[in-house]
């Protein structure tokens, strides 16, 4: 799959910003660990290769464990994360797909069990910022680093 | 959440059935690495921590990438996976989610036969249908998957 345009040369002005709104919730105060958890979860929902490839890297560096990232698809059936997480989480599913949720009340009762009002409005930018990045990549199809001819692992 | 039972002790012979058909997959002769790719996208699917856990921990001892893993729900715009992995993928996804998407069309058949023999693809079908069976015993009774310890968030 060939990449269809670079969204960065093609229209700098309109991308200038996303970046600083993405600047914005990375100083929001929301934790790291939590951000990534939240942009790998919309990313893997949207099947987007670049950005699961930037937030998995971003995220080892920072500390997460592999466990925690192979097993996110499955966090509601798994104890590796915190309540405040899987509140996040949920909130993060019920938007990501809001087209088939309508963003239940329950899912924004138990986010508010954990979050500040305040918390919980960053919490959503940072939701509707990652399914922004997801679109853009996805949609022209940018390419991940190391994107290269695929060797499957030893037999 | 706790288990729900445990299935393996309640009905040994069922779970034994399983097994074995899960044995014959295991021998057929399709490559480790791609088993294990077709296992970790169907539980992803599923959601299905304990398999998830198992079958990450499994791929990794073999060899397989980080990054290979953690892209894997976005297979389809990475150029990670080889094409007979990514036709196996495929065939996955359809066979995964066959009541709400109406079975494999033609061209993910055609596409499977271009790189899998008949046996071959037989051979897929049936380690397709024992990951699902796996993904629902677990889902289902809630096993809890090692190390499901009360959650502590990275840095």
């Amino acid at each position: 799959m060939s990449k269809r345009l670079n969204p960065y040369t093609t229209a700098p002005d309109a991308m200038k910003p996303m970046m600083a709104l993405e600047e914005s919730i990375a100083n929001s105060g929301l934790e790291h660990s939590l951000i990534e958890l939240v942009k790998m979860r919309a990313s893997q929902i949207n099947g987007c290769a670049y950005c699961l490839h930037m937030h998995s890297a971003d995220a080892r560096k920072a500390g997460e464990s592999e466990a925690r990232l192979y097993l996110l698809n499955a966090w509601h059936e798994s104890e590796l994360y915190t309540p405040r997480e899987r509140a996040a989480l949920a909130w993060t599913e019920a938007l990501t797909l809001v087209s088939q949720t309508h963003a239940p009340d329950t899912d924004y009762e138990e986010a508010l069990r954990h979050f500040s009002p305040e918390e919980l409005v960053k919490l959503t930018l940072l939701i509707g910022a990652i399914n922004v990045w997801n679109r853009i990549a996805i949609g022209f199809r940018s390419h991940h680093p190391n994107d290269r001819a695929p060797k499957a692992a030893a037999a | 959440m706790s288990q729900r039972l445990n299935a393996f002790q309640v009905a040994p012979g069922a779970i034994d059935a399983v097994l074995k058909t899960q044995i014959y997959v295991n021998e057929c002769g399709l490559e480790h690495s791609l088993l294990e790719l077709v296992k970790m996208r169907a539980s992803q699917i599923n959601g299905c921590a304990y398999c998830l856990h198992m079958h990450a921990a499994d791929a990794r001892k073999a060899g397989e990438s980080e990054a290979r893993l953690y892209l894997l729900d976005a297979w389809h715009e990475s150029g990670l996976y080889s094409p007979r992995e990514r036709a196996a993928l495929a065939w996955t996804e359809a066979l995964t989610r066959v009541s709400s998407e109406g079975g494999p069309s033609d061209a993910t058949f055609a596409e499977l036969r271009a790189h899998f023999s008949e046996k071959e693809a037989v051979d897929l079908t049936v380690a397709i249908g024992a990951i699902n069976t796996w993904n629902r015993i677990n889902v289902g009774f809630r096993t809890r998957h090692p190390a499901d310890k009360p959650a502590k968030a990275a840095a």
